[in-house]
C-alpha cells in the first residue's frame, strides 16, 4: 500500500481546475467576429502547464521514491503558472475585460494555492528524507 | 526539554487535531477580514463619488432618461450618447441661483487598440469647470492642449504615450488617481479636441446626432448654487427655464447609490456578524470538546505538580498559537479571494468600490488577527476555568 | 544513617461522594482513615476494587480534596495550602504513579520522564531519566511515543517518571497491575530499595500478593474503612 501524499491531491485537483478552466468558465473572452485577442494565447499556455501540473501530482501520487523532485518541480511549475497572464503572456488591456476580471485573478489564486501545496509536500518530503 | 516547549509539541505532534481548529479559525478570520475590506471599500467609493461630483444639480438631456444612464456613467462608464445645443449653457447661465454652470460632453470611443473596450470620453472646458479640473490637477498642473488627453486609472495607456480614437493620436498628458466609479475607465479632454473627435466619430457615422453647422454641444451641465439659494428652487427653475432638458439635483442622484450601498453593506455586516456568532460557538464548542477529551492528560500535569495558573497558561498558549496560525491563514485566505478580484467584485456588485489603502488593509488584518487571538484565548480560558473547579483526582479516575 | 524521619499523616480521613441516582443519596469511599508513614518504610494497601484504595491514594497525594479530616507531611497541612503551593509541594515531594494511562501522548518517553523537572523551570537531566529507564527495562524506548507502548510498558515510564523526580513520598497505585513476574519483581525491588536506602515514604495500593512480600506494614481497605492488617 502506497503512503497518500495529501499535497498531491490538492496540486492534482488545482491543476485539474486550470487545465479545465481556463478553457471553460475562468477562459478569455472570443471575441464577437470570431478572432483571438492575446488572452487566448495567454489561455493556451495555462492550459499546457495546468495538464503538467497535473501529470507532476500524479507521478508524486505513485512514485513514491521521486516526490521531492516532483514536488519541487510543481512548485517552479506554479512560479510558471503566476507569470504566464499578464507578465510572459500578454493580455486584454482593460480592467473590465473578461479575462483581466476573471481569468488573471482565478489563476492567481489557484496558482498560488498550487505553490503554497507544492511547497508542503516539499517540507513533508524532505522532513521525511531527512529522518531516513 | 523546557515546559514552554509543551503546548508547541502539542499541535506539531497532533497535527490533524491542530489543522481542525486552525481551519475552524482561518475560516472566521477570512469572512471577517474579507467581509472589512468590502464594505471599507464600498463607503470609500461612495466618499469619492461624492468628492467627485462636487456639483448641486446635473442638467442633462430630457431623452438621457436621466437617472438611469447618468448612474450608469458613474458607476460603469456608460452612457448614451445624448446632446444638448449648447445654448442650453447660456440657458442655464441666465437663471437666477446659478452660481457656477460647467459643460460636459460625452462621447463613447469604438474599440481600443487591444481587445473590445468602449471608453468613455469626456470633454471639458478648462475655463468653466468645477468638477473634474481639481481632480486633474492632483496629476497635472498645465493647460491640456488640443488632442491632450488625461486618462483614468483603468485606463490601459500609459503618460507618453499616443492614444488613438477614431483613427486619431491623442497624447496622454496625464493619468488620474482611482476613485473606484466609472470616471476610471473614461478619457478626458478639452472642448477643442472633443469636437475635433465628434467629428471623426461622425464620419464614421457612429454618434446618433450630427453637429448641426460646427456648432459645440454639450451633454450634461453641472451647476453649483450660488450662495443663499435654495438647491431645490433654482433646480425647479432650471427645469422651467431651459428646453428640452431635465435638472437633477445631484444630492438626489447620489441617494440612490447611497441607499443601495447602506444596503449591501448591512447585509455583508450582517452576515459577518452572523459569521461571528457561529464561529464563536462553535469554536467555543470545540474547544470544550477538546479540553474534554483531554481532562485526563491536564489531570496528569497537575498530578506532577502544575498549578491551576500553570496549566491554564500552557492552555492558554497552545489556543493563541492555534488562534494565531488560524487567522494569519485566515486573512491570507481572504486577501488572495479579496484583492486580484477587485474588478470582478467592483462590477457585480454595480456600485463604487474604493479598495482601502495599504495602511488600513493592516489595520484590519491586525484587527481581525487580533479577534481571533481574543476568541481563542476566550474559549481556551473557559475551558481552562471549568476544569480547574474540579479536583484532579476526579478527572484521573476516569477512563483510566 | 538518617538524622531525621519525615512523616504522611492522615487524620480521621473522609470522602463522601453524592449519587446522581438511588435511595442513598450519598456514601463514603474513605471513611474514617488514619494512617501514619514514616520514611524508611514500605507500607502496602491492599483490597478488593472499589473498596477505596485509590480515593485513599489521591487524597493523600493532595489530589482530591477531602470531605473531612486533614493530611499532613510532616508540619504541612495539604488542604490549608494554596493550590500554588500544594503544586509546587507535590511538584517537589510526592511522586504519584496513577492507575491507567498517565503519558502525555505528544510527547516521547524520554521526555514524559523529564516532564516533573521542567514543572518549574529545571534543568532536565536526560542521562539520569535514562538511568532510571535502563533501570526499568525501557531505555531503549525513549525515543518512541506512548501510543506505540504497551500498557506495562507505559506502567514502567510512570515509575520512571516519579523515581527521575525524585520524591520524598511515593505513592503508588496498582504499579505492578499490567507487568509480567519478571519486571512485578524488579519494580517492587526499587521500591523497597527507595524506602531502605533512600529513605523515602513508600506507600503502594495494590491486590498483588507479591507486593506484600514487601511490605514492612500491611492495611486493608474494606468498604471504605481502613483496617491494620
Amino acid at each position: 500500500m502506497k503512503r497518500l501524499s495529501i499535497p498531491a491531491v490538492i496540486v492534482l485537483i488545482l491543476a485539474l481546475v486550470v487545465a479545465i478552466g481556463s478553457q471553460t468558465f475562468l477562459g478569455a473572452c472570443v471575441h464577437e467576429d470570431g478572432s483571438f485577442g492575446p488572452c487566448h494565447w495567454a489561455a493556451r499556455a495555462l492550459l499546457g502547464e495546468g495538464c503538467l501540473a497535473a501529470a507532476l501530482a500524479l507521478l508524486a501520487l505513485f512514485v513514491e521514491q521521486a516526490r521531492l523532485g516532483l514536488y519541487l518541480a510543481s512548485a517552479l511549475n506554479a512560479v510558471l503558472g503566476l507569470l504566464t497572464p499578464g507578465t510572459l503572456i500578454a493580455i486584454c488591456g482593460m480592467d473590465t475585460m473578461r479575462c483581466r476580471m476573471v481569468m488573471k485573478p482565478a489563476m492567481t489564486v489557484l496558482w498560488v494555492l498550487m505553490l503554497a501545496a507544492a511547497a508542503a509536500g516539499c517540507a513533508m518530503e524532505y522532513r521525511r528524507a531527512k529522518r531516513g | 526539554m523546557k515546559l514552554s516547549q509543551l503546548p508547541l509539541k502539542n499541535l506539531t505532534r497532533r497535527p490533524g487535531r491542530t489543522a481542525a481548529l486552525m481551519l475552524l479559525t482561518a475560516f472566521l478570520a477570512l469572512s471577517v477580514f474579507g467581509g472589512s475590506v468590502v464594505v471599507d471599500a464600498l463607503r470609500g467609493g461612495l466618499a469619492s463619488l461624492e468628492a467627485r461630483l462636487g456639483a448641486d444639480i446635473i442638467v442633462m438631456p430630457a431623452e438621457a432618461e436621466s437617472k438611469v444612464s447618468f448612474k450608469n456613467l458613474l458607476l460603469q462608464g456608460t452612457a448614451g450618447a445624448y446632446y444638448l445645443d449648447a445654448s442650453a449653457l447660456e440657458r442655464v447661465r441666465e437663471v437666477e441661483g446659478v452660481g457656477q454652470a460647467a459643460p460636459q460632453t460625452f462621447l463613447a470611443s469604438l474599440k481600443a487598440d487591444c481587445c473590445a473596450v468602449k471608453v468613455q470620453i469626456i470633454g471639458i472646458d478648462p475655463a468653466t469647470d468645477f468638477t473634474v479640473k481639481p481632480w486633474i490637477e492632483q496629476s497635472y498642473r498645465r493647460e491640456l492642449q488640443d488632442m491632450d488627453v488625461v486618462v483614468g486609472c483603468r485606463v490601459n495607456a500609459d503618460v507618453g504615450e499616443d492614444l488613438r480614437i477614431y483613427d486619431l493620436n491623442t497624447h496622454v498628458v496625464a493619468r488620474l488617481a482611482e476613485t473606484g466609479t466609472g470616471f476610471d475607465t473614461a478619457v478626458y479632454c478639452n472642448m477643442a479636441t472633443m469636437n475635433t473627435l465628434l467629428k471623426a466619430a461622425e464620419d464614421k457615422g457612429v454618434t446618433h446626432r450630427i453637429t448641426s453647422d460646427g456648432e459645440e454641444v454639450v451633454s450634461a451641465i453641472y451647476v453649483k448654487v450660488a450662495e443663499g439659494y435654495d438647491v431645490g428652487k433654482v433646480c425647479n427653475a432650471l427645469n422651467g427655464h431651459v428646453r428640452k432638458a431635465t435638472a437633477v439635483k445631484a444630492k438626489s442622484m447620489l441617494t440612490g447609490v447611497a441607499d443601495s450601498l447602506t444596503g449591501v453593506s448591512r447585509t455583508v455586516a450582517l452576515l459577518i456578524g452572523a459569521v461571528w456568532a457561529l464561529a464563536i460557538v462553535i469554536l467555543l464548542i470545540a474547544y470544550a470538546m477538546m479540553i474534554n477529551e483531554r481532562r485526563r492528560e491536564f489531570a496528569v500535569l497537575r498530578l506532577l505538580g502544575a498549578s491551576r495558573w500553570r496549566l491554564g497558561g500552557l492552555m492558554l498558549k497552545e489556543a493563541a498559537l492555534t488562534s494565531l496560525g488560524g487567522g494569519v491563514l485566515g486573512v491570507a485566505l481572504a486577501a488572495l479571494l479579496v484583492f486580484p478580484f477587485t474588478t470582478l467584485i467592483e462590477s457585480s456588485l454595480g456600485l463604487p468600490y474604493l479598495a482601502p489603502a495599504p495602511g488600513r488593509v493592516l489595520l484590519l488584518a491586525l484587527a481581525t488577527i487580533l479577534a481571533t487571538l481574543l476568541i481563542g484565548a476566550l474559549a481556551s480560558a473557559w475551558a481552562a476555568y471549568r476544569l480547574s473547579r474540579s479536583d484532579p483526582g476526579n478527572a484521573l479516575r476516569e477512563g483510566a | 544513617m538518617w538524622g531525621f524521619v519525615m512523616i504522611l499523616r492522615a487524620e480521621n480521613l473522609s470522602k463522601r461522594y453524592m449519587r446522581k441516582s438511588g435511595q442513598g443519596n450519598n456514601f463514603y469511599a474513605v471513611k474514617g482513615a488514619d494512617l501514619t508513614l514514616e520514611s524508611g518504610t514500605v507500607t502496602v494497601v491492599t483490597g478488593r476494587s472499589g473498596s477505596g484504595k485509590t480515593t485513599l491514594l489521591h487524597l493523600l497525594a493532595g489530589l482530591l480534596t477531602p470531605t473531612e479530616g486533614k493530611v499532613w507531611l510532616d508540619d504541612s497541612d495539604l488542604y490549608a495550602l494554596d493550590d500554588a503551593q500544594l503544586s509546587r509541594l507535590r511538584n517537589a515531594r510526592i511522586g504519584v504513579i496513577p492507575q491507567g494511562r498517565s503519558c502525555v501522548d505528544t510527547l516521547t518517553v524520554l521526555e514524559n520522564a523529564l516532564l516533573p523537572g521542567t514543572m518549574y523551570g529545571g534543568q532536565a537531566d536526560p542521562d539520569a531519566a535514562l538511568v532510571w529507564l535502563a533501570a526499568l527495562g525501557i531505555e531503549s524506548l525513549a525515543a518512541a511515543r506512548p501510543a506505540e507502548l504497551s500498557g506495562g510498558e507505559l506502567r514502567r515510564v510512570a515509575i520512571a517518571r516519579a523515581l527521575h523526580q525524585n520524591p520524598d513520598v511515593l505513592l503508588a497505585d496498582e504499579p505492578t497491575g499490567d507487568l509480567d513476574d519478571e519486571n512485578t519483581q524488579r519494580v517492587l525491588r526499587l521500591f523497597r530499595d527507595q524506602a531502605k536506602a533512600h529513605h523515602k515514604i513508600v506507600l503502594l495500593v495494590s491486590h498483588d500478593a507479591e507486593a506484600a512480600a514487601y511490605a514492612d506494614r500491611i492495611y486493608r481497605m474494606d468498604g471504605g474503612i481502613l483496617k491494620s492488617d
